[in-house]
């Protein structure tokens, strides 16, 4: 009787995935090193990562908080009783910060990332990445001039084991051919926060302005475009995307309805990437169409629907021996995780530690964070003036340094 | 007629009454109909495919069968006849089922050399795996004491009695019932002249003859993996035999980081930890792979290997995490044959 090793490294199951968050766990158990951290913007956003923080205080220690806002920093102090600082500038100064949490409107990402990069101080950086282009290309030259310094993109969906599992299955062939990918995020309100002095308007519902943000495309799609980017390992080749303020007629710049389609030349694909206010029946919606299969994912569930003649195939077996049975939805689908993932930004953090403690290359890095800035300014430039953007040679500049 | 007309005719003759008999058979057997049966028993569900001509068993006379081996084996049940046993002090008079499943557990413990211990129920009980589940784990003093209480020394079978020599001790055959039930049913399928059949009793199985269309039974394997949990690793097609699987990737309690199986080591008083993940073995009857596939569980690959040798009625296929932290597989050689695609 031998042995006979049917497959080496499993290409169904890459426990390496699973069984490595596993033994991290483990590590970071064992690590005494608490990271402490500035949370430089304490809207929605940075207290929400201040709260996931909190439920991991082997890993982390927020020590200092920052704001322009008064009320934001009352806010946050009642989460984490922290050093406050009003100009972010201070607050880098302080040599006890290891790393720092950007949060603020998107117009201030790089001048601020810029800022603590060259303070030394690691960065977690919101989405998107920066606001154009060209932010996106001198914020990478920064951080190639400090390579022992980490910065993750706050993508932070694509952290959880979830999607880690969709790209696996993309690979592996369970999709067969990708040819559509449908992605919206829509509501149903106004996406503003309330204004306690008009003075204030611009800086609490930035989201609102040109000058500030990018607008859903930025704070929304960003999310599903940076996946299929890392998904796929591509790019847009080329964008036309079309929109309007249509239903908040409320002095708003940034449009309240958008769809963008995004061309992927290479891997012949299409995507449709679209958002509305004034609609929330979809919510979010994630679905990746190929000719064996569908995915289909929300934040934290996924669920596979084989074609029919993939389902077929399935199920050819008369019986299944093992611990659990597989149970099919009565929808035809299949659950790709028993439960629920936990939220994305916990998994992103415990990258982001990771990353720091190993001076490693999170996932969420700066060469796919760029790529996404980019794809996202060319849909806003597409839809503002009504013109096809296309993926230019020059924005590739940078994919030997991310390979090696 | 010349004789030796008459010999070809005869000859002849006999050809075609040959053939229209194999043209009669083969037209019986594709009229074979599928019957399937399934239902919920052992705190899992069950299903019997069979062919025949005619619908042959009901679901009631199965569900008898289940209530038979719950009386005399099931923790669950408070007067069966295990749970007499582990309450008495000296022992109680047994079953004809529990009789057959503690004789084979004596023998698969002694191949093993005390791997496979059904005395194990202490200790299964302390780790919180048992019938009370709980969530404290036992420290070393009480594993210790524990100990004293376990190994398949402390169990006498004399004729129709089940003695023990200390009163704490206690068995589970969790391990090996269900093996048993699936060959039950096998066996009363085979009374009734079934001779296509598969029987499947929480993903234990065992198959035998074809399916209308002519092909074996086909068997996915689990995917054993919190992440990818899609439908198969592998698919093999079955003659005949049975096929059980064992894992401790779905059953387990977290201590801090770490997973703590629900298969306790009988020798060291501690869950297993060792490279393997899932062990599906393939024997001619359920009631040996049953007992088989816990036993390499607790031996590794290397072991397992040295085990089978010696053994040419058995054949594995082992999920088991390498070296690296990846997740591998292999398998003896007669199992290669079973695959049907990978």
């Amino acid at each position: 009787m031998s042995r006979r090793t049917f497959i080496k490294q499993s290409a169904l199951i890459t426990g390496g995935l699973f069984v490595n968050n596993q033994l991290f766990a483990a590590l970071v158990n064992n690590d005494n090193k608490i990271m402490n951290i500035g949370i430089i913007g304490c809207g929605d956003r940075g207290t929400g990562i201040m709260k996931v923080m909190k439920e991991l205080p082997d890993l982390y220690k927020v020590t200092a908080i920052c704001d322009t806002l008064d009320f934001r920093l009352t806010n946050a102090t009642k989460i984490e009783a922290a050093k406050v600082y009003t100009n972010y500038l201070k607050l880098l100064e302080d040599k006890n910060i290891d790393a720092v949490v950007i949060a603020t409107p998107l117009n201030l990402h790089f001048e601020i990332a810029k800022a603590a990069l060259e303070a030394n101080k690691h960065v977690y950086l919101e989405k998107t990445m920066t606001h154009s282009i060209h932010q996106a290309f001198d914020l990478m030259e920064i951080a190639l001039k400090n390579p022992k310094l980490t910065l993750q993109v706050g993508h932070q969906y694509r952290s959880s084991p979830l999607y880690y599992k969709v790209k696996e299955m993309i690979k592996n062939g369970y999709l067969g051919k990708v040819t559509q990918i449908d992605a919206r995020w829509d509501r149903n309100w106004n996406w503003r926060r309330p204004v306690p002095n008009p003075s204030l308007e611009r800086a609490i519902n930035w989201r609102m302005y040109k000058e500030y943000s990018g607008g859903l495309a930025a704070e929304l799609l960003s999310h599903q475009i940076d996946f299929v980017n890392w998904a796929f390992d591509t790019q847009p080749n080329q964008i036309y995307a079309t929109g309007g303020v249509d239903f908040y007629k409320d002095g708003r710049e940034t449009f309240d309805n958008i769809q963008a389609t995004l061309r992927y030349q290479k891997e012949g694909m299409v995507g449709n990437f679209g958002a509305t206010c004034a609609n929330e029946r979809d919510g979010y919606l994630f679905k990746i169409k190929g000719t064996k299969g569908t995915i289909s994912l929300l934040m934290n569930e996924g669920i596979y629907y084989p074609e029919k003649k993939t389902k077929k195939e399935l199920d050819t077996v008369d019986g299944v021996t093992g611990a659990t049975k597989i149970i099919w939805n009565t929808d035809g689908g299949f659950p790709l995780l028993p439960e629920s993932t936990l939220d994305g930004t916990w998994y992103a953090l415990k990258d982001f530690y990771t990353s720091v403690s190993e001076n490693k290359i999170p996932d969420s890095n700066i060469f796919t964070g760029a790529k996404t800035a980019i794809a996202v300014s060319m849909i806003n430039e597409s839809a503002y003036t009504n013109t096809i953007q296309n993926w230019l040679p020059e924005y590739n500049k940078f994919d030997l340094k991310e390979k090696g | 007629m010349s004789k030796i007309k008459w010999l070809l005719f005869r000859k002849k003759l006999i050809f075609t009454i040959i053939t229209a008999i194999l043209l009669i058979s083969f037209k019986t057997d594709s009229a074979l109909q599928k019957f399937r049966l399934t239902g919920f028993a052992q705190g899992t569900t069950w299903q019997i495919t069979y062919f025949a001509k005619d619908s042959l068993i009901s679901i009631n006379q199965v569900e008898q069968i289940f209530t038979e081996i719950d009386s005399s084996m099931s923790l669950y049940k408070p007067f069966s006849i295990i749970n007499q046993f582990n309450a008495s002090a000296k022992g109680v008079k047994i079953d004809v089922h529990l009789k057959r499943v503690i004789g084979k557990s004596k023998i698969v413990s002694e191949e093993t050399n005390g791997i496979f211990d059904i005395t194990v129920k202490p200790l299964v009980q302390a780790w919180g795996f048992g019938v009370n589940s709980h969530n404290t784990i036992p420290n070393k003093t009480e594993i210790k004491e524990i100990l004293n209480c376990v190994g398949n020394h402390q169990i006498i079978l004399k004729d129709d009695s089940l003695k023990k020599l200390n009163p704490c001790v206690q068995i589970d055959v969790n391990g090996i019932a269900q093996g048993y039930t699936v060959d039950l049913l096998a066996n009363y399928l085979e009374t009734k002249s079934i001779r296509n059949y598969m029987v499947e009793v929480g993903g234990e199985i065992k198959v035998k003859g074809k399916k209308s269309d002519g092909n074996h039974f086909t068997i996915g394997i689990e995917s054993p993996d919190d992440v990818l949990n899609l439908p198969f690793k592998q698919i093999i097609s079955l003659k005949s035999g049975a096929i059980t699987t064992s894992g401790n990737y779905r059953k387990f309690k977290m201590q801090g980081s770490k997973k703590l199986s629900h298969l306790i080591d009988a020798k060291t008083g501690y869950p297993i930890d060792n490279e393997m993940i899932s062990v599906s073995v393939w024997a001619k009857d359920a009631i040996l792979a049953d007992a088989y596939d816990n036993v390499f569980m607790n031996m590794g690959i290397t072991k397992s290997f040295e085990f089978l040798k010696s053994k040419k009625d058995i054949e594995v296929y082992f999920i088991y995490m390498d070296k690296s932290g990846n997740v591998a597989d292999t398998a003896t050689t007669g199992f290669g044959s079973f695959l049907k695609r990978g």
